[in-house]
């Protein structure tokens, strides 16, 4: 059975296409998306009659009729954000009620999801391919049953799903982050849903975990240190273990054959924890590169037969 | 679609979300720039010791020109950072950028190149090298034609292999700038002979290999706090020399050296007697108020990059660059380290000349230069070297307030040592990731995820390379330069991609805040990229040409060394393919683009 992982895609269009596409291209039998799929930003096009002004890497252009504003939708898309067309009137009354613009991002984000899981029942439609999403840390509650209401689109989290005799076991909840962001548990309590989760699974050496936190420690982990002003230190070169230890734990208790991580985009990587082969293929969504992992697993004696991370 | 000045109107909303920080510091990426472009550590042990060599050189203007070539480069590297930030450095853009056409047509000149010098150097008949050449060709256009084989073997040389001669430099520097120094202060004379030894030049390499491992060990969060206050402390250690410098005479630095040479080596006489020693053997010329652009000062520009050559060594892990204001950061933090450096340099030369007497400052360093590297068999005058932060130090006539200076300029080493071994664990990473090295290769430590294994594949090669650098010194010490050569082939290979970016991946580029950055209608990656592509291509032609380097063809041993190095490379990359495809590991599928629609 082969593998293909992807994660931290973060809104961007691009990816999450390439992400549809790759089960054909690299011939996966699952495709597992672990979360952290919503985008972080909205790009106000502000403006209107033809006439439009957008701002995009601290760098502004002036956008001259509906197909150079529709371009640069795409390009805003792709990188992630999400582009909104906003008239003055708008952008004034969003400056000054940030419920408004709380609202819309929850409109941008849910109306994207819904649109690529149509994409996906579209794009997987007689392909024999399976496709498993798993919202994490940085993903509103509110898409989870989008995903659950997918033909072809299986919810990950929380749920065991069967991949030909091996467990998937998956949570997008996290250790706490200084972003306090919606999927977040103390390390005590984030034991206590895995144990929960893996309770069901008969033989835990055949189950896979797709648990968006890597582990502590493991090196698929290391992120830029942040000071108490939110600013990297050391211009970003000092990197600090900021993984689970619940997750660490768990992985060397129950011995998987496989777990899958990401919430740390520089952490990419591979690493074996017991006998547990562990990878985080990092994140390069803002350039449009899917960074993800392809694994082929022999299902019958539950083992790693090769894996290969990518910059797809 | 016209451009404009940015909008008052926020240019995007943002949501709480992971990874949403307020920037990074352009201090920090300034403080690793200058502490790479080591002015100390890296330029008065050498870049700054050899103008007697090129005694109709101008030292103020070789500098200048080689700050403007690396500017160039700095701009393409700041270029590719903003095009593919975190990517990982050179290994990443050269894979990413240097395929197809382009890349074998890079590959296929490396090629010829390396094997017709090999061929040249074996004195080889010609049909054989020149054979070789046309091998070379084909072989380097196989490596160049698909992603990964190029790129790994410039990076995996440049940031790997190569570190493993600098283990024994970095060593020989804190020597002879350090422990020496502090020992003939301290009345050591059995340590000043026995670190002049063979032995003691093995035991300072070995220390260096376990203080920058430990470094490793201890990571850059911790190592970052140790470059900051190595910082602090140098800058006060060179304020120091340069008000002893500015406030003291000729005379009166030449009575204080004559005292210590007498009361620390009893040596009688010593300011004449090194001049006389360098006057006989023709280092001791030069002018410091020549300004010249003759020949003789471009033939200096090759040795200004053995300090000047890395305001780019951090820059690849610089946070994040979000936007244009992200990527002047970049570039300021390198331009800044880079002309910083550039100006205290000039003050140091011109004050050294004034004070310490332009003569024999250059007749100090050269006669210690040739004696070391088995040019003459003539001892310098003083057994150590006159490392200028000890010259300095001697215009205060007592022992312990030398040995402070001599340790606070320590800091200078310390504070720029640290990244030696960072940068090859994390190249060896990449490539374990990639599967061109095992697995293994990636692991670390449970505890404190030290990488052992990449630690142990670059200390391995290091004490190698000590011990032959220690006890085959006629052979190996002339060899220093090969240390930023390839480094400068690795960077060379990088101004390449940085050239050719914009028209060979247009969707990397165009989706960069790099993208608008134009003159004249040419992409500015293109053009700094290009500047810089000529600029590393002609110094590099000099060094393996131009005798007066000491590397090139006229030293077999020099072009058998860099042979072994790519050579090795080459063949590592070959073998993995090979034995991953036997295990039904493709390593093409890394960077084979999954199409979007």
């Amino acid at each position: 059975m082969r593998v293909f992982f992807a994660t931290d895609i973060h809104g961007s269009e691009v990816c999450w296409r390439k992400f549809l596409n790759a089960g054909a291209f690299h011939k996966a039998d699952v495709l597992i998306m672990g979360g952290d799929m919503t985008g972080k930003a909205m790009v106000p096009i502000t403006g209107g009659n033809g006439s439009w002004r957008v701002t995009l890497q601290e760098q502004e252009t002036l956008l001259d009729g509906e197909a150079e504003v529709a371009a640069m939708e795409k390009r805003i898309a792709d990188r992630g954000y999400y582009p909104i067309r906003l008239s003055s009137d708008e952008m004034a009354a969003s400056q000054a009620d940030p419920s408004l613009v709380d609202a819309r991002f929850k409109a941008e984000m849910l109306g994207q999801v819904q649109r690529w899981m149509d994409l996906a029942d579209e794009r997987l439609a007689g392909k024999g391919i399976r496709c498993i999403v798993s919202p994490a840390n940085d993903d509103i509650f509110e898409i989870d049953p989008i995903i659950a209401a997918a033909k072809l689109v299986e919810l990950g989290e929380s749920n065991l799903i069967d991949l030909e005799g091996l467990a998937l076991v998956s949570t997008g909840w996290a250790n706490p982050t200084p972003w306090n962001t919606f999927r977040e548990l103390p390390e005590p309590e984030l034991r206590e849903r895995i144990d929960g989760l893996v309770k069901d699974v008969p033989d835990r050496r055949r189950a896979i975990f797709n648990f968006h936190a890597p582990p502590f420690g493991s090196n698929l982990d290391n992120a830029p240190k942040i000071g108490a002003d939110m600013k990297y230190v050391s211009g970003g070169q000092a990197l600090i273990p900021v993984g689970s230890h619940s997750i660490r734990d768990a992985i060397l208790e129950y011995g998987p054959v496989l777990s899958l991580h990401g919430h740390i985009h520089e952490g990419r990587g591979a690493v074996k924890l017991g006998k547990t082969l562990s990878v985080n293929p990092g994140s390069s969504y803002e350039d449009g590169v899917l960074q993800a992992a392809i694994v082929d697993l022999d299902v019958k004696k539950a083992e790693v037969k090769r894996y290969l991370l990518i910059n797809g | 679609m016209t451009t404009g000045e940015m909008a008052k109107a926020p240019a995007l909303f943002l949501r709480n979300a992971t990874g949403l920080v307020k920037g990074w510091s352009g201090f920090d990426a300034f403080v690793y720039s200058f502490m790479s472009v080591n002015l100390v550590a890296l330029g008065m042990f050498y870049s700054l010791a050899i103008f007697g060599y090129v005694p109709d050189g101008s030292a103020l203007v070789s500098i200048l020109i080689t700050a403007v070539g690396m500017t160039f480069m700095a701009v393409a590297y700041a270029g590719l950072i903003a095009a593919m930030p975190r990517a990982g450095g050179d290994y990443v853009w050269q894979t990413r950028v240097l395929d197809g056409i382009p890349g074998a047509v890079v590959g296929g000149a490396f090629g010829a190149i390396a094997l017709f010098l090999v061929g040249t150097a074996l004195a080889l008949d010609s049909t054989v090298t020149y054979g070789g050449a046309a091998l070379g060709v084909i072989g380097g256009a196989a490596l160049g034609l698909k992603r990964g084989g190029l790129g790994f073997v410039l990076s995996a040389t440049g940031w790997w292999f190569i570190l493993a001669l600098w283990a024994p430099i970095y060593g020989f520097i804190l020597n002879i700038e350090f422990i020496q120094p502090l020992a003939a202060v301290l009345g050591w004379t059995d340590g000043v002979t026995f670190f002049g030894s063979h032995d003691g030049t093995f035991v300072v390499s070995i220390a260096t290999i376990v203080i920058t491992s430990g470094l490793v060990a201890l990571g850059m969060a911790g190592y970052a706090r140790i470059q900051r206050w190595c910082l602090y402390v140098g800058l006060i250690a060179l304020a120091v020399m340069f008000i002893l410098l500015l406030v003291s005479s000729q005379d009166t630095f030449k009575a204080a050296y004559d005292r210590e040479g007498q009361a620390l080596f009893g040596v009688p006489n010593a300011y004449q007697a090194t001049i006389d020693q360098g006057t006989a053997q023709e280092v001791a010329g030069g002018d410091i108020n020549n300004f010249s652009l003759g020949a003789g000062t471009f033939a200096l520009v090759p040795f200004m990059l053995f300090f000047l050559l890395y305001p780019n060594w951090g820059a690849t892990l610089y946070g994040e660059v979000r936007g244009a204001g992200d990527f002047r950061k970049v570039l300021n933090g390198m331009l800044g380290g880079l002309w910083a450096t550039v100006a205290l340099a000039i003050v140091f030369i011109f004050l050294a000349a004034k004070t310490f007497g332009w003569t024999f400052f250059n007749a100090s360093n050269a006669t210690y230069v040739n004696y070391s590297y088995g040019y003459v068999t003539d001892a310098p005058v003083i057994p150590i070297w006159g490392f200028p932060g000890l010259l300095a130090a001697y215009l205060i006539d007592s022992h312990i307030i030398q040995a402070i200076i001599v340790i606070a300029f320590g800091a200078w080493w310390l504070g720029w040592t640290g990244t030696l071994f960072l940068s090859s664990t994390r190249m060896i990473f990449a490539a374990a990731f990639d599967r061109v090295l095992p697995e293994w290769a990636g692991r670390v430590s449970e505890g404190r995820g030290v990488p052992w294994a990449a630690l142990v594949l670059i200390m391995a090669p290091s004490v190698v390379l000590s011990y032959l650098y220690a006890y085959q010194s006629a052979t190996f010490y002339p060899l220093t330069l090969d240390a930023v050569l390839v480094i400068a082939v690795t960077f060379f290979g990088s101004s390449i991609a940085a050239t050719i970016l914009p028209y060979w991946k247009p969707e990397i580029y165009n989706a960069s805040p790099v993208a608008r950055f134009k003159i004249g209608g040419l992409p500015v990656i293109s053009i700094a990229g290009a500047l810089s592509t000529l600029f590393l291509g002609w110094v590099l032609y000099s060094w393996l040409v131009d005798p007066l380097y000491g590397i090139g063809v006229g030293n077999t041993d020099s072009i058998i060394f860099l042979g072994v190095l790519y050579g090795a490379a080459a063949v590592l990359y070959v073998v993995a393919r090979f034995w991953r495809r036997a295990q039904g590991v493709d390593l093409d599928a890394i960077h084979a683009q999954i199409p979007a629609e």
